[in-house]
């Protein structure tokens, strides 16, 4: 009878642990699957909009069409993020209105990129090609830029994307052709800093003459 | 032309010597740049250079050359390099590429390559004796700011000597008048290609850390496999994700 008894409860802790199993990998499956969705969807997105906009705004007046890319980008890049990520260590001697600043600043740089490209972007394809998930936060999806006539090279992207705390995704980094613009910023803002000792207001200053 | 030869063994053997003193890692972190004062001059002289004299002809040659002719021009520059690649792709046991290389060479070489008969669809990577050096786990060494040529590894600089001295030594004199004027025009061909990337630098903050950082990002990309990037991407994740936080 004991034995009888010994051998149920085996089956029941071998079915249990089963069922346990399946609805873990179920789960992981789901959320898996579902985090790489949402950042595909998210970099999509991005790219209709980008072209949709690139469309539109061709006769609009310059600081009109800058502050409407302002507002696309802000939408999908983590700013804070990257303001951090660019400046290293030195990030925690910054004041808070200087760190607003230089997110500003920032920003600034990065729609200035998109829109010299922007032009360019509308006659091209976009396609994704693989996209993987990285550590629990991270996901990375590789991308094509393609010439439907073929008159310029493809151009390969890969698109870095972070978990936030609200569960959707948001740009971290953009490497085109292996060329990071977060690694290459962080170079350029590390030496200024380190020169300076930190010093966020010369590193502000550079910006300004420069913009 | 002895002596020429001789300072261009002395100067491969020198960096070589310096890229191994200096860092006996495959590959290292960012910060690879010990003569960073020196180079940031000659960086200073190189943008002098390119906006008296570089920007000027490469403008009218955009300007004034149709779309057409100059991409046979690039087609042709890229086919004059393709007996370096096969020979390096060789030494680095990449049969592959040997013989894709081997037979775009010989197939364009029915135009002297002005005419790219596969319309670029074949994927040649590009190999020097820098990137075959790195095959061999020779350490890239400090950055360098070359006078006229711009931004090179200490490892790829000497890679560039000996291809150079490969093509003068393994040819007839002709193509060695060839290959003299091959080299400016081959600034003139890729400084057109990258006419308002390499101003966006110059506007920039601090424009050499920024060459810096995409000259050693590209070069990365174009020496090391994928173990490689992955692995640094790896490091990148973990920072990524503390930042997160």
């Amino acid at each position: 009878m004991k034995s009888f008894y010994n051998k149920l409860r085996i089956k029941n802790i071998f079915f249990y642990s089963f069922i346990l199993q399946i609805s873990t990998c179920l789960f992981l499956g789901y959320a898996l699957a579902d985090n790489l969705e949402k950042s595909n969807s998210v970099i999509q997105e991005v790219i209709s909009k980008a072209k949709k906009h690139a469309i539109e705004s061709a006769e609009l007046d310059p600081i009109e069409r800058s502050s409407k890319i302002k507002l696309l980008i802000k939408q999908y890049i983590n700013l804070n993020f990257m303001a951090k990520a660019t400046t290293g260590s030195f990030w925690k001697k910054g004041t808070f209105i200087q760190k607003e600043r230089y997110k500003a600043a920032l920003l600034n740089q990065i729609v200035n990129t998109v829109e010299d490209h922007l032009n360019t972007l509308s006659t091209l394809n976009y396609r994704t090609i693989d996209s993987e998930k990285r550590g629990t936060k991270l996901v990375y999806i590789k991308g094509k830029i393609e010439d439907p006539n073929k008159n310029q090279p493809s151009v390969n992207l890969l698109w870095k994307l972070g978990k936030t705390t609200k569960g959707s995704f948001l740009v971290l980094d953009l490497e085109i052709e292996g060329i990071s613009l977060v690694s290459s910023h962080k170079a350029e803002t590390m030496s200024i800093l380190r020169k300076n000792k930190g010093d966020f207001q010369i590193l502000l200053n550079k910006y300004n003459i420069k913009k | 032309m002895k002596n020429f030869k001789f300072i261009l063994y002395m100067l491969f053997f020198l960096t070589l010597s310096l890229g191994g003193c200096s860092n006996n890692k495959k590959y290292s972190v960012q910060n690879l740049d010990p003569f960073e004062k020196i180079n940031r001059t000659i960086f200073t002289f190189n943008k002098y250079i390119d906006r008296k004299i570089v920007i000027p002809i490469t403008t009218t040659y955009v300007e004034t050359v149709p779309n057409a002719a100059r991409k046979s021009i690039t087609n042709h520059l890229n086919w004059m390099g393709l007996p370096n690649t096969i020979a390096n792709s060789t030494m680095q046991l990449d049969l592959e590429n040997t013989i894709l290389a081997s037979a775009k060479f010989m197939l364009n070489g029915l135009t002297l390559g002005f005419y790219d008969f596969d319309n670029g669809e074949t994927d040649i990577e590009k190999k020097d004796f820098g990137s075959t050096l790195a095959k061999y786990n020779v350490p890239e060494g400090p950055f360098l700011m070359i006078p006229i040529l711009g931004p090179k590894m200490t490892r790829d600089f000497s890679g560039f000597i000996l291809d150079r001295q490969n093509i003068t030594t393994f040819s007839s004199n002709n193509i060695n008048d060839i290959n003299l004027i091959e080299i400016p025009v081959n600034i003139i061909d890729k400084r057109g290609q990258l006419l308002n990337s390499i101003d966006k630098i110059y506007n920039s903050a601090d424009p050499y850390s920024k060459m810096k950082s995409y000259y050693i990002q590209n070069r990365r990309k174009q020496v090391y496999s994928e173990k490689y990037h992955d692995t640094d991407n790896k490091n990148k994740d973990e920072e990524f994700e503390k930042l997160l936080q």
